[in-house]
């Protein structure tokens, strides 16, 4: 692990989660508007919508510590025709730029309804493609532990996980700021957040499962592969079997242990503060476990060849 | 078919002296740390105990000399984000380091570990075939080299009707994922890529 690593590990995690994040803002705000209307909605994803703007500047300033020349990076944009390197970092520009844009038009108000809805659609939408072409970068015939179908079904679980639980706690700290603000007028904010982060704790359950499911058939198929796969999950299993271990424990514990509490707790009101630190937890506890597992990913690839 | 250079490599007759790598660095001026051109120790077998004595039990040995191989699907080219990797009307595939921004992905494409980081100039770096002594009419420095004569360079086509077709021996990749621009003669001993049952006996420093 050096610092080029860590860059990367950084960049692609914080752009799966604003990318999961965008998406599970999308799906909430259009319920909650259909139910409470559109401003009660509003209070409950805008503040959350303009968190995700510096998290997306911290992730492409970490991307700069990769290069050797980052006072260059613009030209990374240049072979489009045949590198996923380039798609990635195109789509990438593209979908921070939709949304910032839609975040500082829905926290001004400016513009209609309709177009605010066009561009964050649009963002979430590119937003896809960008983990699309994400993954399409690590497809290396030379990297068998990359080249793999677990590759692009990790990059989309990661994605939706993060996002999810990301958005549960910035939900939770959101109505902790209302309250505090204007204490008592909170009731349908509080039933719109104690809903979302039931729909949240459900899809972490199921996004831990198929992070679960993957995992064993991908060491299996891995090791059955190539010698230098073989080596791979002789990596992973060996010398850095701690670092599997405590992954897969985090995930279980964030995404199922402290999710299935989440639930609970959401049911009904007057829990908001155990389900607030329910939402901190599992998003800080998946947070690190996410990290260690794209350290792996980052640490164990062993190339064909010389 | 458009031209394509090649390298051609004996491996029958090295002996794995390296002089083919230092001239590479002398001729390149190139730091410690960055080898363009590698010379490979590739052996298997054991020892096994008859009676009071150690006996060897399929021991062998042999060298590879490798470098960039100009490949035919130069993946180092498709992959590289700022069209820095292009490859030249004779095949040979050169980086041009002020488009490299140092990203250090043709690294993790490259089957034959070719595109190597400067640390001082912060880019990629890799054999260039010398091509500038070769538009003089000259030599590459490892072919001139050579003290066993065991390096030459040509036309890839010209080289196969010579030599035939082996483009891989254990520890070098199989060809298919870049379609090298190398001709091999083996070693009595080589192992086909892909099949190998022994491993690469230098220290990891070394190459």
């Amino acid at each position: 692990m050096n610092v080029h690593d860590w860059a990367l590990i950084a960049f692609s995690i914080l752009v799966q989660m604003s990318v999961g994040a965008m998406w599970v803002l999308r799906v909430v705000h259009y319920f909650a508007a259909r139910k409470y209307g559109v401003e009660a909605a509003d209070r409950l994803s805008d503040r959350a919508l303009l968190a995700l703007v510096p998290v997306i500047a911290l992730a492409f300033v970490a991307s700069l510590f990769h290069l050797g020349d980052p006072f260059n990076a613009y030209r990374a944009v240049t072979n489009l025709g045949s590198s996923w390197l380039s798609r990635e970092i195109f789509f990438g520009v593209v979908f921070a730029a939709l949304v910032v844009v839609f975040a500082f038009l829905q926290w001004r108000k400016i513009g209609s309804f309709g177009l605010r809805n066009v561009i964050a659609w649009l963002a979430a939408l590119v937003g896809l493609v960008l983990v699309y072409s994400m993954f399409n970068v690590y497809l290396l015939p030379s990297q068998p532990a990359w080249n793999s179908w677990a590759t692009p079904i990790s990059f989309f679980a990661t994605t939706f996980l993060l996002g999810a639980l990301a958005m549960g706690a910035a939900f939770v700290a959101n109505y902790a700021y209302l309250q505090r603000k204007e204490p008592g007028c909170a009731d349908t904010q509080c039933t719109l957040m104690r809903e979302a982060l039931r729909w949240i704790a459900v899809a972490a359950v199921l996004l831990l499962g198929v992070e679960l499911v993957a995992l064993p058939l991908y060491l299996a198929t891995l090791a059955g592969g190539s010698a230098a796969g073989l080596a791979s999950v002789q990596l992973m299993v060996g010398s850095y079997g701690w670092v599997l271990a405590l992954r897969v424990v985090l995930v279980f514990v964030g995404a199922g242990v402290f999710a299935m509490f989440l639930y609970q707790n959401a049911m009904s009101a007057g829990q908001e503060k155990v389900l607030g630190n329910l939402a901190y937890a599992a998003f800080v506890i998946v947070l690190v476990a996410e990290v260690l597992g794209r350290a792996l990913f980052y640490a164990v690839h062993v190339q064909i060849g010389i | 078919m458009a031209k394509q250079k090649a390298f051609y490599f004996d491996s029958s007759a090295c002996t794995g002296c390296k002089v083919c790598q230092v001239a590479c660095q002398d001729k390149n001026n190139l730091p410690a740390s960055l080898l363009w051109r590698r010379v490979f120790h590739y052996g298997g077998g054991s020892w096994v105990q008859q009676g009071e004595t150690m006996a060897p039990n399929n021991l062998f040995a042999y060298s590879v000399s490798t470098a960039c191989q100009h490949c035919a699907n130069p993946v180092c080219r498709d992959v590289c984000p700022t069209a820095a990797i292009s490859k030249r009307a004779d095949g040979i595939v050169v980086i041009d380091a002020e488009k490299c921004i140092g990203c250090r992905y043709c690294q993790w494409a490259c089957p034959y570990g070719a595109p190597q980081f400067n640390e001082e100039a912060k880019v990629m770096t890799k054999c260039n075939f010398c091509y500038d002594l070769q538009d003089q009419g000259l030599n590459p420095a490892c072919v001139d080299a050579c003290v066993m004569r065991c390096l030459d360079f040509g036309d890839l086509e010209e080289l196969r009707q010579k030599y035939g077709n082996l483009d891989a021996i254990e520890p070098l990749p199989t060809g298919e994922i870049t379609e090298p621009a190398l001709v091999i003669t083996p070693h009595k001993h080589a192992q086909m890529s892909g099949q190998g049952t022994g491993r690469i006996l230098n220290l990891p420093e070394e190459v």
